[in-house]
C-alpha cells in the first residue's frame, strides 16, 4: 500500500489526512504543539497510523507525498515575531507603508486609532534616484550613500530587507542594483525585490508584498528546513511540499524564497477540498464553500473548475491591514461562528455578534464561566446539540444555563425561549448568507446554480437553512468536514505563478512587447518546473491571463487569454470580446465603444500530481430506511417541539436517506436535517443535504 | 425616561419583530453594498473609483430616506427631496424609467454629483426609488474644474443642469441627452463610462429589490418600512436622552477668497438639546446672504454636513436616514448662503470647504459638553493634493485630460480617545475616500510626483493629538498643466479643543525653475510649465485636551516614529527621555517629565498674570 500525508497545523488543533492508493481517507487529529511544530504533526500521526494498524515507521516508509500546511507565518505575524525588517524605498515616499490605499469602515466612528505600518517609520530609509513612468532614469543612484547605509543597517543588526521603488516595474535597474550591494555588504541576509515577488503597479501593494515577505524569511527558513529535517530523521525519503495561499504547493527550496506564498497556507485548500468533493459526487464544478470554525466563518469559490483568486487579500481588515499584494485564495473570513453573542441593541432589535465568547470561556452552555447567550446556545435549547455527546462526549452541556441566558432576550422581546432561540440562529444565517452573496453575485454567479460544500465543527447545525435562503439545490457535508483544509492539499497541485507589467492598448497593440512579455513568462515558469525535480513534471498547463480595464477605470479584471502569442488582430478582437462579456456580467453593464487597457500580464503553471485515484462515486442506489438511535424533541420555529430522529453517524450506511426533522450526530459535528428537508450518505460516505423538496 | 422606555417597548410589542427585522435591513444594506461595488469598480474616473465620491441610497416611494450603507456623509441627506421632485414632475412615472438629477435647487448637493433615480415598482405599484450619486470629473463648466468657487452665478458656472430629466424609457437610453452631454462634457468617454456605471449600479438595486419583495411579499416589505424608520427613531430618541438640556454656540469661519469673499465666510450655529422631548434643534440663521460666488452651500450640503458632525459625536450605529433626522429641526433663512441660497447664486463648491466648515463647527460644538464629549477640528481644505489637473497628454497625441487628485490629505482630528485619522481628507468624506497610487496617476496623468510624505512636527499638539497633513510636491510632464486648487484653512486653520492646538495651517507654493518659492493663495487655478512644481502642506487635524496631559509613552512613540520631534517633544509636551532614537533606545524619563511639566504648567500661569 503507497500513502499520501498532508498535515494543516491550526492555531488549535493539527489535522492529519491520509489517502491510500484506493482513495480510502485516514483522519488523524492532535493539538498543535506552538513551541515545536513537529511534536503535534508527530501525535497526529502516531494516532492515524495506528488506526490504520501499522507503525508510524511503516507509514512514512510508504509514504510518496506529504504535504504541509503552516499557520507559521501568519502566527509569527500575529504575535510580531518576525525578523527585525528594513524598508528601503524611492527618496521622497518613506510613507507608502503609513498611508496604504485610503479608506476605512464607519465614517462617523472616532474611536479607532490609525493602524501603525508593517514596518515602522524608524526602519524605513529612503533611496535616492528616480525612474519614470516611462521606465526612464530620471535621477540616478547615490551607491555610495547607499554603501554607507547598508553598512550602518548591518551594524545595527537588520535581519531582513524589503525594497520597494517607485516604477521598478517599469524599469528594475535600481532595485537590481541595491540586491546586489546587500549582497556583497549584507551577506546572507535575506532581501525581497518588490518587481521580482509582483510585477505589477501600485508602489503600496508591492511594498507591502515585499514587506511582508522579507521579514518571513528568516524564520520560515529555519521552521521548514527544521520540518525537513525532523521528517527525514523520522525515514520519510519522498516528495516534500508546502502548501501555498494561491491553493496549489510547492517544494521547500521555492517556499523558502518567497515564504509569503505560505501566509494563507491552510484557509486555501478549503475550496481545493469542495471543489474535489463536488466532482466526486458528480454535482458539477460550480462550488461554494463555506468553512464554519468557532469564531470565523470563511467563505469561497469555485467557478467553473477555477476557484476564485482575489490579489486583494489583506491580512487583518480591509483598508487598515496590510494587503498582500500576491494572488491568494479569495476566502472571505468573517467574525461569525458557535461562539457569536446574541443581544438586543437599544432600539429592541436582535443583533448576532460581532462580540464572541470565543473559545474560553466560550458558550453559556459548556459552563466555564459564559454569561452571554450564543448562536451555540440557542442550539442546545432548540435541542439541535445532544448535550452528552457534545464533541464526542467529550464536554457535557449546561442546558439550563443556556435557558435561563436566552430568556433574558426572550423576555424583552415577549417571545418564548424557543422562538427566541431559533431567532437567533436566522439572524446569525443572515450575516452568512451575506458573505456569500457578495462573494457570488458581485462576481455575477448565481448562488442558485452552485454546489455548496460545507466543511468545519459548526457548519450543520445552520447550513441547511442558508442553503435554501440561497437557493442552492445541492449541498454537501463532507466526511471530512472536521479536517477540511488538510484533505485539501490532498488533491493540490504545484502551483505557480509569474507576472510581468506591460501597459497597451486594444487601439494601438503592443504585439512585441506583450509576446515578449508572455515568452518572459513563460521561461520563468517553466525554469521553476525544471527546478521541482524528482517529481512527476511531465503533466503540466500553462493558463495566461491579462489584468484589463476600460480606458480611465482603476479597478481591473483578469481575463483568461484566448492565446499564448498574439499574432493578429483576430487575437486582440478575441480578446476584447472576452472582456466586454465579463465586464457585462461582473458590472451589469458594457462599453463596446470603449478602448481597453492591458496593464499586468499572468501565467499560471499547474502540474499535475499523481497522488491517489480519485475515482468518481457511483450513484447512489435505492435509499435503504433506516430506524434512528434515539428520538428527542426538537425546535424548529413552529409552536409545538418535534419529534426528532437521532442518528449516530457511524451506524449510517452509504445509500442511506435521512427525512427530516432529524439530527445526525459525527464525532467532531452535528448535522441538523430541518422539516421538509432530507440527508443521504453517498458511497463516499459524504452527506448529500436535499434542502429543496 | 423610562416613560419612553416603557412607551418603546410597547410599541416593540406590538409593530416591530425584532428577527424580521434584523434579517430584512441586512438585506436592503446588501443591496446598497452591491449597488457600491458595482458603481466604484466599473466607473471610469478617478473622482469615483479612487476616491469614493459617490453614494448609493434606497428611498421609500413616499420620499422618505430609507437606507444608505456607508455612503459618503455629505451625500446622507437630500436623497429624499429628488425623489419627491421625481413624483411631482413625472406624474407618468412607470417602470423602466430612470432620471438624472443634478439640480441643487432641487434637493441635489452640487451640480458636479449627477444622480441617477430609479423608481422601483412591484405588482405594478412603486414601493422604492434607488438613487446612485456619483461625482463627475467634468460636468461641461466654463473652466476645467467642477468646484468653481469663482463662478458668480450659475451661468458663470456653467455646468449643464438637469432638473430630474428622464435619461431612460422602457430600459433604453434616451440619446438625446447623452448627445447634450456628450457634445458638452471634457473627456465625454469618460462621462459616459461614469453615467453606465451609476446606471448598472441603480439597475442592480432595483433587481435585488424586486427580488426581495417577491420573496415577502408587498406587506411584510410596508411593516417593514414603517418599523426600520421607528426603530431608527427609537435609537436617536434614546441617544438625545442621554445628553445634557444644553444649548450650543459655535462659530468658525472659511478663509478669505480674495475679490469675491475678502473676510471670509462666517459659519455660525446654534445647536439647542432638549432631552425631555428627545430633539434637537440647529439653527443656521445666523449667517451671511447668498455671495456671488460657487461657495453657497445647497440645502441637502448644509443639513448633510451639520447631521455628520452630529453623527460624529454619537454613539455608532444610529442608521442614517428620514426615521433618525426625524428628531433634528433646523432652522434656515431665505437667501442665506449657507443652507438656502437664491437662484441664480452657485453651489458649484458646496459638498466641501463650507460644508467641512460645518461638520467642523458641529462637531467641535459638542466639546462645550466636557472632557469625553465632541471633537476637535479637523479633515478641513483640498489643498493641492486634491487638485483638478487638466492639460494635453503628449503620450497620447496631445488628447485633453481632467482629472482630480487625491494624493495626499488633510489629518483627521482628534478625539477624546483616540489621535487624528491619517488619510483623513476633508471632513464631509468621513474619512472614507481611497488614495491614489503614485504610479496609477503618473500613468492617467502626464505629471510626475516627487514626494509625498508627512513631515515631523507637523501635527496641532493635544492629549490626543491631530493627524498630520501630507507634503506633496509634482508638476507637469510634457505639455503645461493646469492645477485648480480650492484649498481652505490656510487662513483660519482647524482649532482645537479643551486645550489642544490648532492646526499650523495649510499652504501652498510654486516652485520656480530657478528654485524660488513663491506662495499662491488659497484659491487659485494655476498653470504650470514643465520645470515648474507645486509644493503644498495639507492641514493637520487639531488637538484635543492638554498636551501635557498626553500620556507619556505616546510621546515616546512619536518621537521614536518621526511623527514628533525631540524639541516639541520637550517644550510642548514637558516630556523627558533617556537614551537615543537611532539605536531604538530612547526611553520616558518619568521623575523628569513631571518635573518639566510642572513648570511649563507653572511658566503658563506665570505669563497669564
Amino acid at each position: 500500500m503507497k500513502y499520501s500525508i498532508s498535515v494543516d497545523t491550526g492555531g488549535t488543533f493539527t489535522d492529519v489526512v491520509i489517502v491510500d492508493e484506493v482513495g480510502a481517507v485516514t483522519i488523524g487529529k492532535s493539538l498543535t504543539t506552538h513551541d515545536r511544530v513537529y511534536k503535534g504533526i508527530n501525535n497526529a500521526l502516531d494516532s492515524a497510523a495506528e488506526e490504520l494498524g501499522i507503525s508510524k515507521a511503516e507509514l512514512l516508509k510508504a509514504t510518496e507525498t506529504f504535504i504541509y500546511g503552516t499557520t507559521h507565518a501568519i502566527n509569527s505575524i500575529v504575535t510580531g515575531k518576525t525578523a527585525k525588517t528594513a524598508f528601503l524605498t524611492t527618496e521622497g515616499f518613506p510613507d507608502i507603508l503609513v498611508r496604504k490605499e485610503g479608506g476605512k469602515f464607519n465614517p462617523h466612528d472616532f474611536s479607532e486609532e490609525y493602524p501603525e505600518p508593517y514596518i515602522p517609520r524608524s526602519r524605513t530609509f529612503e533611496i535616492q534616484g528616480r525612474i519614470t513612468s516611462e521606465g526612464e532614469v530620471m535621477e540616478g543612484m547615490n551607491t555610495g550613500a547607499v554603501e554607507e547605509l547598508l553598512l550602518r543597517l548591518k551594524q545595527q543588526g537588520y535581519e531582513a530587507i524589503a525594497v520597494c521603488l517607485l516604477w521598478s516595474v517599469a524599469n528594475p535597474e535600481h532595485e537590481l542594483i541595491l540586491g546586489e550591494m546587500i549582497e556583497n555588504i549584507m551577506p546572507g541576509t535575506p532581501y525581497t525585490l518588490s518587481h521580482k515577488l509582483v510585477s505589477a503597479v501600485r508602489e503600496y501593494r508591492r511594498a507591502s508584498a515585499a514587506a511582508i515577505d522579507a521579514s518571513l524569511k528568516p524564520l520560515m527558513q529555519s521552521h521548514l528546513r527544521e520540518m525537513e529535517e525532523n521528517l527525514r530523521d523520522a525515514g520519510y525519503t519522498g516528495d516534500l511540499l508546502v502548501s501555498t495561499s494561491s491553493g496549489g504547493c510547492c517544494d521547500i527550496a521555492y517556499a523558502v524564497e518567497r515564504p509569503i506564498h505560505v501566509v494563507k497556507s491552510g484557509p486555501s485548500m478549503a475550496p481545493v477540498a469542495a471543489r474535489a468533493v463536488s466532482l466526486l459526487e458528480g454535482l458539477g464544478d460550480n462550488v461554494i464553500v463555506a468553512d464554519t470554525g468557532g469564531t470565523t466563518f470563511d467563505a469561497g469559490l469555485v467557478r467553473d473548475g477555477e476557484i476564485k483568486f482575489s490579489r486583494e487579500s489583506w491580512l487583518g481588515k480591509q483598508w487598515t491591514g496590510h494587503i498582500m499584494g500576491v494572488p491568494s485564495v479569495d476566502m472571505r473570513s468573517l467574525g461569525a461562528g458557535g461562539g457569536s453573542i446574541a443581544w438586543i441593541d437599544s432600539g429592541g432589535l436582535l443583533c448576532i455578534g460581532p462580540q464572541s465568547a470565543g473559545s474560553y470561556p466560550g458558550p453559556v452552555c459548556y459552563g466555564n464561566g459564559g454569561k452571554e447567550p450564543t448562536v451555540t446556545d440557542a442550539a442546545v435549547v432548540l435541542g439541535y446539540l445532544d448535550p452528552e455527546y457534545f464533541l464526542g462526549g467529550r464536554l457535557s452541556l449546561d442546558v439550563d444555563g443556556a435557558r435561563a441566558a436566552i430568556k433574558v432576550l426572550a423576555d424583552q422581546m415577549g417571545l418564548s425561549v424557543e422562538d427566541t432561540a431559533f431567532g437567533i440562529i436566522r439572524v446569525a444565517n443572515e450575516a452568512m448568507i451575506s458573505a456569500i452573496h457578495d462573494i457570488t453575485i458581485s462576481e455575477g454567479l448565481n448562488p442558485a446554480e452552485s454546489t455548496l460544500v460545507a466543511g468545519g465543527g459548526a457548519a450543520g447545525i445552520n447550513i441547511a437553512p442558508i442553503a435554501k435562503e440561497l437557493g442552492c439545490e445541492r449541498v454537501v457535508l463532507p466526511k471530512t468536514a472536521g479536517a477540511l483544509s488538510a484533505y485539501g492539499m490532498q488533491f493540490a497541485d504545484i502551483v505557480a505563478e509569474e507576472t510581468r507589467n506591460c501597459i497597451t492598448n486594444s487601439d494601438s497593440f503592443s504585439f512585441d512587447a506583450v509576446n515578449k512579455a508572455l515568452r518572459d513568462i513563460e521561461a520563468e515558469l517553466l525554469g521553476f518546473r525544471e527546478s521541482h525535480q524528482g517529481k512527476s513534471n511531465d503533466d503540466y498547463t500553462i493558463q495566461y491571463f491579462v489584468e484589463a480595464r476600460y480606458a480611465h477605470q482603476v479597478w481591473e479584471l483578469e481575463i483568461p487569454l484566448p492565446v499564448g502569442k498574439f499574432e493578429s488582430d483576430d487575437h486582440v478582437q478575441e480578446l476584447v470580446s472576452i472582456f466586454h462579456k465579463a465586464h457585462e456580467r461582473v458590472y451589469a453593464v458594457s462599453d463596446e465603444t470603449s478602448i481597453i487597457e492591458c496593464l499586468n500580464w499572468k501565467g499560471r503553471l499547474v502540474i499535475k500530481l499523481d497522488k491517489q485515484t480519485t475515482t468518481a462515486a457511483a450513484v447512489t442506489e435505492t435509499p435503504v430506511a433506516v430506524t434512528p438511535d434515539a428520538v428527542r424533541k426538537a425546535y424548529f420555529g413552529r409552536q409545538t417541539p418535534e419529534d426528532t430522529s437521532i442518528y449516530k453517524g457511524v451506524n449510517l450506511q452509504p445509500g442511506t436517506k435521512v427525512v427530516g426533522p432529524a439530527i445526525i450526530e459525527e464525532p467532531t459535528t452535528t448535522i441538523v436535517v430541518y422539516p421538509g428537508m432530507s440527508a443521504s450518505t453517498s458511497s463516499s460516505s459524504n452527506y448529500i443535504l436535499e434542502v429543496i423538496q | 425616561m423610562n416613560a419612553m422606555n416603557e412607551k418603546s417597548a410597547e410599541q416593540m410589542d406590538s409593530a416591530m419583530d425584532p428577527i424580521l427585522t434584523s434579517v430584512l435591513i441586512n438585506r436592503m444594506d446588501g443591496i446598497v453594498r452591491e449597488m457600491s461595488n458595482t458603481l466604484m469598480r466599473a466607473a471610469r474616473s478617478t473622482v469615483i473609483n479612487s476616491a469614493r465620491d459617490f453614494s448609493c441610497s434606497i428611498v421609500t416611494a413616499d420620499n422618505q430616506l430609507f437606507c444608505s450603507a456607508e455612503g459618503l456623509p455629505v451625500h446622507i441627506f437630500g436623497g429624499h427631496i429628488q425623489t419627491q421632485s421625481m413624483c411631482d414632475l413625472h406624474p407618468d412615472l412607470k417602470e423602466g424609467d430612470a432620471f438624472l438629477h443634478n439640480d441643487p435647487y432641487m434637493g441635489n448637493t452640487h451640480p458636479a454629483d449627477h444622480t441617477i433615480l430609479v423608481p422601483v415598482f412591484f405588482e405594478g405599484e412603486h414601493i422604492f426609488t434607488v438613487c446612485a450619486k456619483a461625482h463627475q470629473a467634468d460636468i461641461g463648466n466654463s473652466v476645467p474644474t467642477t468646484y468653481f468657487a469663482g463662478a458668480t452665478d450659475v451661468y458663470h458656472e456653467g455646468a449643464l443642469i438637469f432638473p430630474c430629466v428622464r435619461v431612460e424609457r422602457d430600459y433604453e437610453t434616451i440619446d438625446d441627452f447623452v448627445r447634450m452631454c456628450r457634445s458638452r462634457i471634457r473627456v465625454p468617454d469618460q462621462w459616459y463610462g461614469d453615467f453606465l456605471a451609476s446606471l448598472g449600479s441603480a439597475r442592480i438595486g432595483e433587481r435585488r429589490i424586486k427580488e426581495m419583495c417577491a420573496k415577502y411579499g408587498k406587506k411584510v416589505i410596508k411593516e417593514f418600512i414603517v418599523n426600520w424608520l421607528d426603530y431608527s427613531e427609537r435609537r436617536m430618541v434614546e441617544e438625545l436622552r442621554s445628553m445634557p438640556k444644553s444649548r450650543l454656540i459655535n462659530s468658525t469661519s472659511h478663509d478669505p477668497f480674495m475679490g469675491v469673499v475678502d473676510e471670509g465666510i462666517p459659519v455660525n450655529i446654534t445647536i439647542d438639546i432638549d432631552p425631555e422631548s428627545a430633539t434637537m434643534e440647529v439653527d443656521l440663521r445666523d449667517n451671511i446672504d447668498s455671495v456671488d460666488s460657487g461657495l453657497n452651500t445647497s440645502e441637502a450640503c448644509a443639513i448633510s454636513a451639520v447631521l455628520c458632525g452630529i453623527f460624529n459625536c454619537m454613539k455608532s450605529g444610529i442608521p442614517a436616514n428620514d426615521g433618525a433626522f426625524r428628531r433634528v429641526k433646523f432652522l434656515m433663512r431665505e437667501n442665506c448662503a449657507i443652507g438656502n441660497p437664491t437662484f441664480p447664486h452657485s453651489c458649484s463648491v458646496a459638498t466641501t470647504n463650507v460644508a467641512d466648515r460645518l461638520v467642523n463647527v458641529a462637531q467641535s460644538a459638542f466639546a462645550q459638553l466636557g472632557k469625553g464629549h465632541g471633537l476637535a477640528q479637523g479633515g478641513i481644505g483640498m489643498g493641492m493634493s486634491c487638485a483638478v489637473v487638466s492639460g494635453r497628454d503628449f503620450r497620447r497625441n496631445n488628447a485633453p485630460h481632467v482629472s482630480q487628485l487625491f494624493s495626499g490629505a488633510s489629518g483627521g482630528a482628534a478625539s477624546a480617545s483616540t489621535d487624528g485619522w491619517l488619510n483623513f481628507s476633508v471632513s464631509v468624506s468621513g474619512g472614507l475616500m481611497y488614495q491614489d497610487s503614485v504610479e496609477l496617476v503618473e500613468i492617467k496623468v502626464p505629471m510626475l510626483v516627487k514626494s509625498l510624505k508627512y513631515l515631523p512636527g507637523s501635527a496641532a499638539a493635544g492629549e490626543y493629538r491631530g493627524a498630520p497633513g501630507t507634503e506633496l510636491v509634482y508638476g507637469p510632464v510634457g505639455n503645461p498643466m493646469t492645477a485648480a486648487i480650492v484649498c481652505d484653512g490656510q487662513e483660519f486653520p482647524p482649532q482645537g479643543v479643551l486645550g489642544g492646538h490648532a492646526s499650523e495651517g495649510a499652504r501652498t507654493f510654486k516652485i520656480l525653475e530657478d528654485g524660488t518659492e513663491v506662495r499662491l493663495p488659497n484659491m487659485v487655478q494655476e498653470e504650470l510649465k514643465e520645470g515648474e512644481w507645486l509644493r503644498g502642506q495639507d492641514n493637520s487635524g487639531a488637538g484635543y485636551g492638554d498636551p501635557l496631559d498626553r500620556d507619556p509613552e505616546r510621546v515616546r512613540h512619536d518621537v521614536v516614529e518621526k511623527w514628533e520631534t525631540l524639541a516639541r517633544a520637550k517644550d510642548i509636551y514637558g516630556v523627558a527621555f533617556t537614551g537615543n532614537v537611532d539605536d531604538e533606545s530612547l526611553a520616558v524619563d518619568l521623575p523628569g517629565t513631571e518635573q518639566l511639566r510642572t513648570r511649563l504648567r507653572a511658566d503658563r500661569v506665570a505669563s497669564m498674570s
